[in-house]
């Protein structure tokens, strides 16, 4: 990328979105650069910030043009997974959600919302609740400045029935990597006035929408977004289970429940560093320097200390009252009490427990900060993803277990994992807090990554979302048939290679 | 992040202190999102992580600093939004408040900008003083198109309110009935100027609740607003005085000091770290904001009041500087009010303290988007715990807005608060059509209405 072209780019992007949508400022670059993983910084080139989807086209277009990488971002807190740094130094970040950043609709009726990119899950939870709290979002358990656009583009998902929030959107605005607008779903009607835009996904003609998900094929500039009528009441149920190994029944458990569609939520089974690292720091990091996990003593010790077990179950029901949902509960209860060794937290105790308040703020739909903590149980500010996941059938779960936890140890890292169970799938949470400024700890953080990414692959199991630094490494392990057929796609929406080049391996 | 101070520099004591704060900041970037002035300016030099590197820079060189750092560290408004957000709870506001005061040692502002400052804390901190500003800031108004841009603002806002002074002498007021606690009251500075009611609110309904309360001899202003501008000798001689004061009824048995202006409270409960000794870190710590004192005690009430709804805005230094969120929204519930929470409750209305008359635009950007968030909910009247935040909130929005504990005062039998005295307020809806509150939701959850299919 010659530099006469960067200036030749910003200079047209200045002229079409004024002096305010472009920076280059030194600390810009440099923050835009900082992320959390192993890898180290990425700086960008500078910062453009579009206000319309008009001012998008044009940053496209420049970026033909001139030849310039462009990395989009909504919200921009994507930590732990890559935060806002591009897929390659030098990109352009197209920072969407300073000045795009409107609830386009709500339609109490049919319970959609329509969003620009930089809406984040506090802003269109804050606009529910004044609005008199009818419905209630889908949020995740992670930072609530996040946003939906981003989270749902990147796979991401919550807890409650509409958990799935790639699924739960409806309709997309797009500008193509050729400056083209696409509209998906029913939105592809050639009319002004669309009645099914974010109401329907499944018309005419194949579903595109899905292409734009852990893609690079263009910048998605407004979506809908499907809301669940809010429940009066959210009751939670929460187990606690002591040993490691129990992990096998809690998923034969959970699984049943899930599969009759009896428990409405999702599970999280998450284990006890999970938890109790929301709530303070490792008490024995200091003292290995970082180069051993903690003992199960140390363990031992949290658990007991916030009444937690190896691995704690939560769930919940809704309803119109307690009282309805009393003998729902009592079912629940019965089904894990089979086991003998589950310990029963009720709803009202939970919300004493920090982590468990989580859980409850998820299940009902509330941004919540609690979860954030997690990330100073070791200093440093290092943070990475590891998002494989396991069918829910308890002997492969623990197998799994065994591989990742042994892997974790083997690199001096501390084992804190939340499987968030459906009927069939369970995905797993794997947290790696490290000190990134320690280049041996950060070098043995890369290492324990890649070695549970192919042990995973190697019986079968893919990851799902991954932190940026990794997206080639996944594409590499993947078929190379679904590799060209990737590369093809993007030739054919983007034919220059304008956006993101790199991101989930493509370009 | 890493910092490089000499030996020499970590021997000064607040240098030290600013190094351990500084190295727990990893810029994640977790706070940036909920700072008022990154989200209006996008420019990371006012964002939290942005300042914190600033601070760095400039402690580790020395020397003057830079009008660039001090620019943007004059525009952080110390709302303190970053430390609710950030995940490894640095502590920002310690850090701030020694670089303020390392600028106002090693920096010298233009005069005009050194004048405003000098006469702000020479005058707020004490009532009289300032009160006869107002009056002179009164008679100015036909001069004010005249005058250059922040003198005009000020005397633009000494009109924005009525002073309404009454100055508490040193009292006992005595319990009635039963007494269930004996407690001292901070009667502050610049509010006993600019209104009465809030102390007077407080006064008749701890007394109501069994409370024998105290405005102490000598006790003044509690020196956060010289503390914020970086005055710190000033603001200590001012915490001292406090600290002296009730340390002396502690004898006879004190429960607590109660503070109604929470901008106030947040730095009575830090005198611990402020003078470091073991008379400030007891006082600190058996301070309460108001709302505390009557959860605590259990509000009684007539049961006669209306469901008006009332916009509920959480002053940034109760909601980030004492997590008080709760307690004030449950107060006014069992008073039988309808409470309403604010869209973008996390975010400072510009007040902060001096800010509104040192960074008027910023402050009137944030205060005209306060307003309207706060106008969208469709609210009887206001509440918020905190002069400030009234004043300011109050010069751009059109409905009354009150202290929290006035209509808690109203609700148990005292008078309905001056400000809405004259007004015609909306008949409520029957309390049959009002959504209920759930037995038990997460802490922070507002009634929730249901689409009709529950
Ligand atoms: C403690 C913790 C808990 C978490 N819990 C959860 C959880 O429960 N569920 C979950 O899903 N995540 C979770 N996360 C991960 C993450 O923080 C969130 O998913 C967050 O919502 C992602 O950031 P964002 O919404 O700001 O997206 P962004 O950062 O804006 O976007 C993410 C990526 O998507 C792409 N993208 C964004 N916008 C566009 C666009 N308009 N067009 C094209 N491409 C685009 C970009 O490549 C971008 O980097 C958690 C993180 C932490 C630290
Ligand atoms: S105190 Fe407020 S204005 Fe200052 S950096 Fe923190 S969030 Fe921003």
């Amino acid at each position: 990328m010659a530099a006469e072209n960067l200036e030749a780019f910003f200079s047209d992007t200045g002229k079409s979105l004024g002096t305010e949508g472009v920076n280059r400022s030194e600390e810009t670059i440099r923050r835009y650069g900082e992320n959390t993983m192993a890898c180290g910084d990425v700086m960008p080139a500078g910062v453009v910030y579009p206000a319309s989807t008009a001012d998008v086209q044009a940053i496209v277009r420049a970026a033909n043009t001139h030849g310039i990488p462009l990395y989009p971002v909504s919200t921009g807190y994507n930590i732990g997974l890559g935060s806002r740094a591009a897929a390659r130094a030098g990109q352009v970040v197209v920072d969407l959600g300073y000045r795009m950043n409107r609830i386009l609709e709500i339609d109490e009726k049919l319970a959609f919302a329509v969003v620009e990119p930089g809406v984040s899950y506090q802003a269109l939870y804050d606009e529910l609740v004044r609005r008199g709290n009818k419905l209630m979002l889908d949020v995740t358990s992670g930072p609530p400045q996040g946003g939906m656009i981003g989270n749902a583009l990147d796979k991401g998902a919550g807890y409650t029935p509409y958990f799935d929030h790639f699924g739960f959107s409806c309709g997309l605005e797009i500008v193509l990597g050729n400056g083209e607008i696409l509209r998906t779903g029913d939105g592809a009607l050639q009319s002004d006035t669309l009645a099914n835009w974010h109401t329907s996904k499944y018309s005419f003609g194949p579903i595109l929408d899905g292409l734009f998900a852990q893609s690079n094929y263009g910048i998605v500039t407004r979506m809908g977004v499907w809301l669940l009528p809010r429940p009066p009441m959210v009751r939670s149920f929460h187990f606690a289970f002591p040993e490691d190994s129990d992990l096998e029944e809690v998923i034969e458990l959970c699984r049943p429940m899930k599969m009759s569609n009896f428990v409405p939520t999702l599970f999280r089974v998450a284990n006890d560093l999970y938890l109790c690292g929301s709530e303070g720091e490792s008490a024995e990091y200091h003292a290995s320097k970082g180069k051993k996990s903690i003992s199960d003593d140390g363990r031992r010790a949290l658990r007991e200390k916030h009444g937690l077990g190896a691995w704690n179950v939560s769930g919940a029901f809704y309803g119109p009252s307690a009282a309805a949902l009393e003998p729902m509960i009592q079912r629940v209860r019965d089904h894990f009490g089979q086991s003998g060794k589950a310990k029963y937290i009720d709803h009202a105790d939970a919300g004493g427990v920090g982590p468990l308040q989580v859980a409850i703020n998820a299940f009902s739909g509330i941004p919540s900060l609690g979860e954030l903590g997690l990330l100073k149980w070791r200093p440093g500010g290092g943070n990475l993803w590891f998002l494989p996941g396991t069918p829910m059938d308890g002997k492969i779960a623990n197998e799994f277990q065994r591989i990742c936890r042994g892997i974790y140890e083997e690199h001096g890292m501390d084992y804190m994992v939340m499987n968030v169970c459906g009927p069939r799938f369970a995905r797993g949470l794997h947290v790696m807090t490290f000190n990134r400024e320690d280049a041996e700890e950060r070098a043995r953080a890369d290492a324990c990554y890649r070695k549970m990414s192919e042990e995973v692959a190697r019986r079968g199991v893919y990851v799902g979302r991954a932190p940026i630094q990794y997206h080639d490494f996944h594409m590499q392990q993947a078929m190379p048939v679904y590799r060209d057929a990737c590369n093809n796609v993007k030739t054919a929406l983007d034919p220059n290679g304008v956006i993101a080049p790199g991101r989930y391996g493509i370009g | 992040m890493q910092t490089a101070f000499s030996r020499e520099q970590l021997a000064q004591p607040e240098i030290a202190e600013a190094d351990g704060i500084l190295k727990t900041c990893v810029h994640y970037g977790f706070c940036t999102g909920t700072c008022p002035t990154y989200v209006l300016f996008r420019d990371e030099n006012d964002s939290p992580r942005g300042r914190i590197d600033l601070i760095r820079a400039m402690l580790e060189k020395g020397g003057a600093p830079a009008p660039r750092t001090v620019h943007h560290l004059d525009r952080c408004l110390s709302c303190l939004s970053c430390m609710t957000t950030c995940a490894v709870k640095v502590d920002y506001v310690h850090l701030i408040d020694i670089a303020r005061s390392y600028i106002e040692k090693n920096f010298r502002r233009p005069l005009p900008d050194r004048m405003l400052r000098g006469l702000l804390a020479k005058t707020l901190p004490y009532p009289r003083r300032f009160a006869a500003a107002l009056q002179l800031g009164r008679l100015a108004q036909p001069l004010a198109g005249f005058m250059p841009g922040r003198l005009r603002d000020l005397v633009g806002m000494a009109k924005a309110r009525p002073v309404k002074m009454e100055l508490l002498a040193p009292n006992v007021y005595l319990a009635q009935g039963e007494r269930l606690m004996r407690v001292a009251l901070l009667a502050g500075c610049a509010q006993q100027a600019l209104d009465r009611n809030i102390n007077a609110a407080t006064i008749r309904i701890l007394q109501r609740h069994g409370c024998d309360v105290i405005v102490a001899d000598g006790a003044g202003c509690c020196g956060a607003l010289p503390l914020h501008m970086g005055y710190e000798r000033q603001a200590r001689t001012l915490a001292a005085a406090n600290v002296e004061a009730w340390s002396r009824l502690l004898d006879q048995g004190l429960d607590a000091v109660v503070v109604n202006a929470s901008g106030c409270g947040t730095t009575v409960k830090d005198y611990g770290h402020l003078l470091g000794d073991e008379n400030a870190k007891r006082i600190g710590a058996m301070t309460r904001d108001i709302t505390e004192i009557l959860a605590q005690l259990g509000l009684r009430v007539t049961g006669d009041m209306k469901p008006y709804r009332v916009a509920y805005h959480d002053a940034c230094s109760l909601q980030h500087g004492q997590h008080v969120t709760e307690q004030p929204r449950r107060l006014l519930k069992t008073a039988g009010f309808t409470v309403l929470d604010v869209p973008e409750k996390h975010f400072c209305c510009g007040s902060a303290g001096t800010y509104n008359l040192l960074q008027p635009a910023i402050a009137n950007a944030l205060g005209q988007r306060k307003a309207a968030h706060v106008g969208s909910v469709d609210p009887d009247m206001i509440a918020a715990g905190n002069l400030g935040c009234m004043v300011q909130i109050g010069r751009f929005a059109e409905t009354p807005i009150v202290h929290t504990v006035e209509l808690l005062d109203w609700a148990s039998g005292g008078p309905m608060p001056e400000a809405l005295q004259g007004r015609t307020l909306r008949a409520p809806p029957p309390v049959a059509e009002l959504s209920e509150q759930p037995a038990i939701m997460p802490s922070d959850a507002p009634p929730s209405g249901g689409a009709g299919i529950w």
